[in-house]
């Protein structure tokens, strides 16, 4: 090939960069359009509403988002109720100290957005109308949907979007409901679970009762929380200089552990979504070599905190196959309210069931100066106890039979006093 | 003549008799060029370009990289968003293929790419779209790729959550640890021991109820993504419409057992 001119160049460039022009495009605040078509009546926005009670945070562009932090409705995640539950476990109980109104009910599916991301079967309608379907629950019993995966909160978050902004999908899953007796809803904020525990942070370090300031924890920030849909994600200037999410570093600043940085925070776990599944080579080293390595190499760390259901999981699981390269780090890994719960006083394997963590806490308690032995000797009385067919201990009172097959209960949350018992 | 009969569907210039013979301008390999391939690369070309997300998600690239020097995948696998944002921009029907039989199946959907790109692409989204056409059309790459994953489909798309406990067996996770692997010996008496009622459960992540079950079978019903799934494995779909079909008798009985309209 001979030389090319500086106008063959410049065509050559053009031709493979013809669509430069619109990389000016500005992010919309897609909450404004959601509205609009709420006050024409395509769509209903579920409110926040003063028995909510938000608190107001800043996202990444300095835009507003309020954070409801009562009558809450679970948005489940299928890979904690799966593999790790003491995940929810420790939400559920912290909300009991509080005496926060909820419902935790069998009437959800998963976003299915897992499954998506893994194997692409599925399709906007699909992901919007799953979505709306479980809104919609929460929106005819008169609670406010709380995500607890991130996964789902940037799935809903794209689905939101794509609600808005596509008339045709718009219709489509508007025909879906319609089809199944229910409307098109959009809670007025999408809301992961660690936003509420972020502005709940001064009261969850009030209870803490451990000395925590020589616990070192490294953050690993959640891909689907911060990079999926950006400008929705809490950023704080007091915290990090709000280069980076504000949960969960906040909530273990306030609570007094030592947080250090490592050269791979930005990185992603390994995950994968099919890859954590079914092709686990990739995920075992990269979570290994690119997030464990670094974090136990470079700051020395005691535990790894994150706050989603697949992080949790890959970081935790994929430590023990590194013994045969050597890397025998086995660093306990949990969701910042796990630790905050272990933190707060709460039976580290009745509530934040620890035994579920392949990657040992035993080890990061006795740091804490918990009497683990003590808990697992009472856990063990407790197992066999389940088994002679002994009282079981609840969070809340179990639903009745009828919900197994019906999604009932409308119109209700839990009642007070149930709540106020919860919280004794 | 193949090149013709290509040139003939899209309205492109022929390439030169020279370069036919050439690998593809993005992707090593030689190309099949037979004339099924040619009408299935153009089938699904008019299907990913007509696709409303092509247009917002492919916004134009500057070849600068950081996308790939920030992705996990490209570190442990012959991949890069960038060669995916370049062959989504590709207009070559044969380039998109190609890269649809292996490459996108590498993507972890962290958007690590999306958050780095100056352009504001959503190559992690446009590798989804691929996805899905890559289903729809039951790439055998497609079938190859989901056939060790058809368990967990069969979990989402019946009970509505993607993993259950009792999944955690020696022969499918011994990697994880015997820690890991020996929860499942002693599995019901410890999802008791949960204290949430939902999550007492082994089969699901949580009771799912049978009410919420069958709507989501009817979103994805209604929805085509049954018919997605029969082109790669129309097994799966017989035996989870077999599933749904008891679950609906079932239904009924209950209705009429707790007196329910």
């Amino acid at each position: 090939m001979g030389i090319l001119s500086a106008d063959q160049i410049r065509e050559v460039v053009k031709a493979r960069a013809e669509n430069r022009s619109v990389s000016d495009k500005k992010v919309s605040d897609v909450r404004e359009e959601m509205w609009t078509l709420h006050d024409r009546g395509e769509l209903i926005v579920i409110p926040i509403t003063p028995e909510n009670k938000p608190v107001e945070v800043e996202t990444l562009f300095g835009w507003k988002k309020r954070v409801p932090t009562d009558k809450l409705w679970h948005h489940k995640s299928c890979g904690q109720c799966g593999n790790i539950p003491g995940y929810p476990a420790s939400l559920l109980w912290f909300m009991n100290q509080f005496k926060t109104t909820y419902l935790n009910e069998p009437h959800q599916t998963s976003c299915t957005a897992w499954n998506y991301h893994g194997s692409g079967t599925s399709n906007p309608v699909a992901l919007a109308a799953v979505a709306v379907r479980n809104w919609y629950r929460a929106y005819e019993t008169g609670t406010y949907p709380l995500i607890h995966c991130g996964t789902s909160y940037g799935d809903y978050k794209e689905m939101r979007k794509v609600l808005v902004e596509n008339k045709e999908v718009r219709d489509k899953v508007r025909e879906i409901m319609h089809h199944m007796g229910k409307e098109l809803v959009i809670p007025e904020e999408i809301v992961h679970y660690s936003e509420w525990v972020h502005v709940k942070r001064d009261e969850i370090a009030s209870m803490v009762k451990y000395e925590l300031k020589d616990v070192v924890a490294t953050v690993h920030e959640p891909c689907h929380y911060y990079k999926m849909v950006p400008e929705d994600a809490i950023y704080d200037s007091s915290v990090l200089g709000g280069q980076r999410p504000a949960p969960p570093t906040a909530l273990l600043q306030k609570m007094g552990v030592n947080v250090a940085d490592y050269s791979t925070w930005y990185d992603c776990c390994g995950f994968g979504f099919r890859h954590i599944l079914t092709e686990r080579e990739f995920t075992r080293s990269f979570a290994t070599l690119r997030k464990i390595k670094p974090m136990v190499e470079e700051a020395h760390a005691d535990v790894a905190i994150t706050t989603d259901t697949g992080c949790v999981t890959t970081l935790d699981k994929s430590q023990w196959v590194g013994k045969v390269h050597g890397m025998d780090f086995l660093v306990p890994v949990l969701a910042e309210v796990q630790l905050a719960a272990l933190a707060a006083g709460a039976h580290p394997y009745k509530i934040v069931q620890v035994h579920w963590h392949t990657s040992p806490v035993e080890k990061l308690m006795e740091k804490m100066g918990i009497d683990y032995q003590s808990y697992r000797k009472d856990f063990t009385e407790y197992l066999n106890q389940i088994k002679s067919g002994g009282k079981i201990e609840y969070l809340y009172d179990p639903h009745s039979e009828i919900e197994k097959y019906f999604a009932v209960n409308k119109g209700q949350v839990i009642v007070e006093e149930q709540a106020l018992k919860r919280g004794e | 003549m193949v090149v013709e009969a290509l040139s003939v569907l899209r309205n492109l210039p022929a390439r030169k008799k020279e370069e036919q013979a050439e690998p593809s301008m993005l992707l090593g390999g030689s190309r099949d060029l037979g004339l099924d391939t040619l009408k299935l690369a153009q089938d699904i070309y008019d299907q990913f370009t007509a696709d409303p997300r092509y247009k917002e998600y492919v916004l134009g690239c500057l070849n600068c990289g950081e996308c790939t020097t920030g992705c996990p995948a490209a570190r442990f696998y012959d991949f890069s968003p960038r060669e995916m944002l370049q062959v989504a921009m590709s207009n070559d029907p044969l380039v998109l293929l190609n890269a649809m039989h292996e490459k996108i199946w590498a993507c972890c959907q962290c958007y690590t790419c999306n958050m780095r790109c100056r352009f504001g692409n959503d190559i992690a989204g446009i590798i989804s779209v691929m996805r899905e056409l890559a289903v729809k059309n039951g790439l055998d790459s497609a079938k190859e790729v989901l056939r060790p994953y058809t368990r967990i489909l069969l979990k989402v798309m019946t009970g509505g959550t993607q993993v259950s406990p009792d999944m955690i067996q020696p022969d499918f996770f011994v990697d994880w640890g015997p820690d890991a692997v020996s929860k499942a010996s002693d599995l019901k008496t410890l999802r008791k021991a949960i204290p949430i009622d939902v999550l007492q459960v082994t089969d699901s992540a949580w009771e799912v109820s049978m009410q919420t079950s069958l709507e989501l079978f009817q979103i994805y019903q209604e929805s085509g993504v049954i018919d997605m799934v029969r082109a790669v494995d129309p097994d799966l779909v017989e035996m989870i419409t077999d599933i749904v079909d008891e679950w609906r008798e079932e239904f009924e009985e209950m209705k009429e057992k707790y007196g329910v309209r």
